[in-house]
């Protein structure tokens, strides 16, 4: 549907805190916005483990602290990681286009009951968090999952 | 070398203006987004309860998941219809839908041209950049404005000059305020959104409903909600339907607080941080987004900066145009004669033009430049100042430091001769010259020839004191000043009122019509400028290089320009305009005479004239619509011969523009001269001066001397003197 070219970021690392540290695996992240009508979105991606608690930040596109705090519940979960923003930080995503990013997860946060969730953001319109919340499972790996109002759809494959 | 305020105002209105330019246009497009919205929905009445409002617009759309109040008033409604996301807005009296909300009726590149050039980051900081250099030129602006004026109390003048000019200043005066205030706030904006200044608030903290009934509560049952008024409310969030943790969240303009869904308690409140107010504000007062009518204030002094923009540059090519070129000029180390100009129109630099060439002729070298490079070199051999007064005694803008730099340095050997420019109408005369000449000799610089005073740029003085310099240096000097003419216009005569005046010296009052130009022609300076009674014409007679100047007794406002004329003794000009017939052409321009025409209504005048002086005056009357009260005294030779606009003044008293009329003639049986009757009328004229009459006198030398001697013993009696007045502009003559 979209002809635009793809927006595409690659996240070098991600030093997630956990609890035990074992095989790594690469979890490459593609989401594609709706032609929503509006400036280039702000989202944040990231994961909450089994109890709802932050577990990390994958990925946050949009370069202006300012705007924050309308991704509020990654704003407000994260507040605590002083290194959030370390190397994982783009361009806010244009309407209709295409984010893929790549990061390296341990294999012990699969299907532990941890969730990917993304925040989504835009100027002068409504914000979303919670725009998307998706269970990380092997099960759910290359199944694309639609978000409330600026996300057409989110995929994860699993290496 | 340092920059004056003209210069800092012209470059950045020459460079950044440009940009400031797309700004403000971009700005005025923006500026309808306010008014539209203000049309599309009613806004709430400030002191509704939110309770009250989050219950009827759950009524009109019951899965409502957060509610704003717009700042236009309006209420919009946000929720979901099936997978569809929803905004509507909602009449806030009964929760009606009225329809879809929209943030935005301009395409997306209207904002990101505004505010980024369309270039991201980088354009933000361009952007900021040129909202720096627009409040720059406001202050640079209001400083030229308040020198042009004369000050803060005469800002509301009449504005003379070009219409670019015109334009520029009128303009200026009107919407300086808003655009200095516009920058400012969008420099705010501009440093929160380029993280120059952290932003307000810290995380939000952590908060969960905790179930202890069965039921979340209602709205209406919500204590924060029920005290919180609708005219405070920012923002809504309601609990999430499938999450029974989630919490009402409001952000209101003190703050933001979270409650419990279930016992309504308030679990935290986050007060609104200094920075964040500061910056609301600054939103506020940049977008006018709450209260209509100052966007369309935003919006005009936005679309302005198109005008600002073009007049200026047309300014500025007119300045260009007419800037005086000195050639030959020598540098500083070489030169043996240094001239050096203080010139505020830069008519001082056309009789530098003239030293400067003949100087050259006469084998030397010569360096002309600006007062305010005042030095000597070894090479210098005589030096030669050249400095004009400006309005009540002030040096030129340039030169204004020039004084205290020549106290400054050590003096010379080399002769320092002084010329002075000024107009004797003012009672600083040439001040600026004289306190140089001064302050020379105090430091001990020895003076080729003593301080000579030029008075209204008279050609004839100049050329009298270039006799004296070339006698003074010993060598043949031909120094050939030509006046420097503005483009004239074509005047024709349209009628003309014959009166056979004294001592076979017939005069006449010449009525004539210009023509008149489109408006793009005026703008680029061309055609007759805008005169006011009591501004002088020249005239240039046909074979004749020297302008004679006319005072006016009509202003562009009347339609016709209206002189009064008598027959000079040989006199070209005279000659030339009495000998015109009606449909004749003559060659014209207007100078403006601001210490005499009058600048803002005044509560009562006194206006003084004899013979042909009378003709200004019947101008100011003329034109007196506010009915001010203008009390002339007309002093004259014979009611039958000189007893001139006799029929108009009969008609202005009956239409109460002129309050009364006192006439003396002299030629008549008991009659006498003007001041005789202003001595008669003491007392009258006493209790008018002590209310703050005004007064202007116009006529010869001699009786404007008279004039003034029975106004002083009258003035001091009220602790008050004529010259007193001339300072504080209520009293002026024009005198021939």
């Amino acid at each position: 549907m979209s002809t635009k070219p793809l927006l595409t970021a690659i996240a070098a690392a991600c030093a997630l805190a956990l609890p035990a540290q074992g095989q790594a695996r690469q979890v490459t992240l593609t989401t594609q916005l709706k032609n929503y009508g509006g400036d280039g979105a702000y989202l944040a991606v990231y994961l909450t483990d089994a109890k709802g608690a932050y577990a990390g930040t994958l990925w946050v596109a949009g370069g202006k602290a300012k705007y924050y705090k309308h991704l509020s519940d990654w704003n407000r979960l994260s507040a605590g990681d002083a290194r959030r923003l370390n190397g994982v930080t783009g361009a806010s995503v244009g309407a209709g286009r295409t984010l893929k990013v790549t990061a390296d997860l341990a294999d012990a946060l699969i299907d532990a009951g941890y969730e990917i969730r993304v925040d989504a953001a835009v100027e002068d319109m409504r914000d979303s968090p919670g725009e998307i919340r998706l269970p990380l499972t092997t099960q759910n790996a290359g199944k694309p999952q639609p978000g409330r109002q600026y996300i057409q759809s989110l995929t994860y494959q699993l290496q | 070398m340092t920059m004056g305020w003209k210069s800092v105002h012209r470059w950045l209105g020459l460079t950044l203006g440009t940009l400031a330019m797309v700004l403000g246009l971009s700005g005025a497009l923006l500026a309808i987004d306010p008014l539209q919205q203000a049309w599309q929905a009613p806004a709430a009445a400030p002191g509704l309860p939110v309770a009250t409002l989050v219950q009827r617009v759950q009524a009109g759309m019951p899965g409502v998941e957060e509610i704003r109040r717009l700042p236009s008033g309006a209420i919009a409604a946000f929720g979901f219809s099936g997978e569809q996301a929803q905004a509507l807005y909602v009449d806030p009296a009964d929760g009606r839908l009225l329809g879809p909300y929209q943030p935005s009726s301009m395409p997306r590149w209207v904002k990101n041209l505004h505010r980024a050039l369309l270039l991201g980051d980088a354009g933000r900081w361009a952007a900021a950049g040129a909202a720096l250099a627009m409040a720059v030129l406001s202050v640079s602006g209001l400083v030229l404005l308040l020198r042009r004026m004369g000050g803060w109390r005469q800002l509301a003048g009449r504005v003379r000059g070009t219409l670019a000019q015109r334009l520029h200043v009128l303009a200026g005066r009107v919407v300086l305020a808003v655009l200095c205030l516009s920058s400012v706030t969008a420099l705010l904006m501009s440093a929160s959104t380029l993280g120059l200044v952290a932003p307000g608030a810290g995380p939000e903290p952590e908060v969960a409903s905790t179930a202890v009934s069965a039921a979340p509560l209602p709205a209406g049952k919500l204590p924060l909600l029920q005290d919180l008024r609708t005219g405070d409310l920012r923002r809504l969030n309601l609990p999430d339907a499938t999450d029974p943790t989630d919490t009402w969240q409001v952000t209101t303009v003190q703050g933001q607080g979270w409650m419990d869904r279930y016992s309504g308690q308030t679990l935290a409140w986050q007060e609104a941080t200094a920075a964040q107010r500061i910056d609301d504000w600054a939103r506020v007062l940049h977008t006018g987004e709450s209260a209509w009518p100052w966007a369309v204030v935003l919006g005009l002094s936005g679309l302005s900066v198109l005008l600002f923009w073009a007049t200026g540059v047309l300014i500025w090519w007119q300045e260009r145009q007419g800037a005086v070129r000195i050639a030959d000029n020598c540098t500083l180390p070489q030169a043996d004669v240094l001239v050096f100009v203080a010139s505020e129109g830069g008519s001082t630099w056309g009789f530098a033009q003239a030293l400067h060439g003949a100087l050259v002729r006469a084998g030397h070298r010569v360096h002309s430049t600006g007062l305010e490079h005042f030095q000597t070199t070894p090479a210098t051999r005589q030096v030669f100042i050249l400095a004009a007064t400006y309005g009540e005694g002030q040096p030129p803008a340039h030169a204004r430091h020039a004084l205290q730099r020549i106290a400054a340095q050590a003096a010379g050997a080399v002769p320092v001769t002084v010329l002075g420019f000024g107009d004797r109408q003012y009672p600083s005369f040439c001040a600026f010259a004289q306190a140089i000449e001064q302050t020379l000799r105090a430091r001990g610089w020895p003076a080729l020839l003593p301080l000579e005073c030029i008075h209204q740029q008279s050609s004839q003085q100049f050329a009298r004191w270039g006799g004296a310099l070339a006698q003074a240096l010993g060598e043949p000097l031909a120094i050939d000043y030509r006046p420097r003419l503005p483009p004239t216009t074509a005047l024709t005569l349209v009628s003309r009122r014959d009166y056979p005046g004294q001592d076979g010296r017939p005069t006449a009052i010449l009525r004539f019509s210009w023509p008149r130009l489109p408006w793009h022609e005026r703008l680029r300076g061309h055609g007759l400028a805008r005169f006011a009674a009591g501004d002088l014409v020249g005239i240039v007679a046909p074979g004749s290089a020297v302008p004679r100047y006319y005072s006016l007794a009509s202003g562009s406002a009347d339609g016709f320009l209206e002189i009064c004329v008598r027959q000079w003794p040989g006199g070209l000009c005279s000659s030339h305009l009495l000998g015109l017939k009606p449909g004749d052409g003559t060659q014209a321009f207007i100078r403006s005479n601001p210490g005499f025409a009058l600048q803002d209504r005044p509560r009562s005048a006194l206006l003084i004239g004899a013979g042909t002086g009378v003709a200004p005056l019947a101008g100011f009357i003329r034109s007196n619509d506010g009915r001010t009260a203008m009390h002339l005294y007309f002093g004259a030779r014979d009611p039958a011969r000189d007893y001139y606009f006799e029929p108009e003044i009969q008609r202005w008293r009956d239409e109460q523009r002129l309050a009364s009329v006192q006439t003396a003639f002299s030629r008549v049986p008991g009659g006498g001269y003007v001041q005789d009757v202003l001595r008669r009328d003491r007392e009258r004229l006493r209790a008018l001066l002590a209310g703050g009459a005004i007064v202007r006198v116009c006529g010869s030398r001699p009786m404007a001397q008279a004039v003034a001697q029975v106004l002083d013993d009258i003035l001091g009696t009220l602790g008050l003197s004529v010259r007193e007045l001339k300072v504080k502009g209520r009293y002026a003559e024009d005198l021939f």
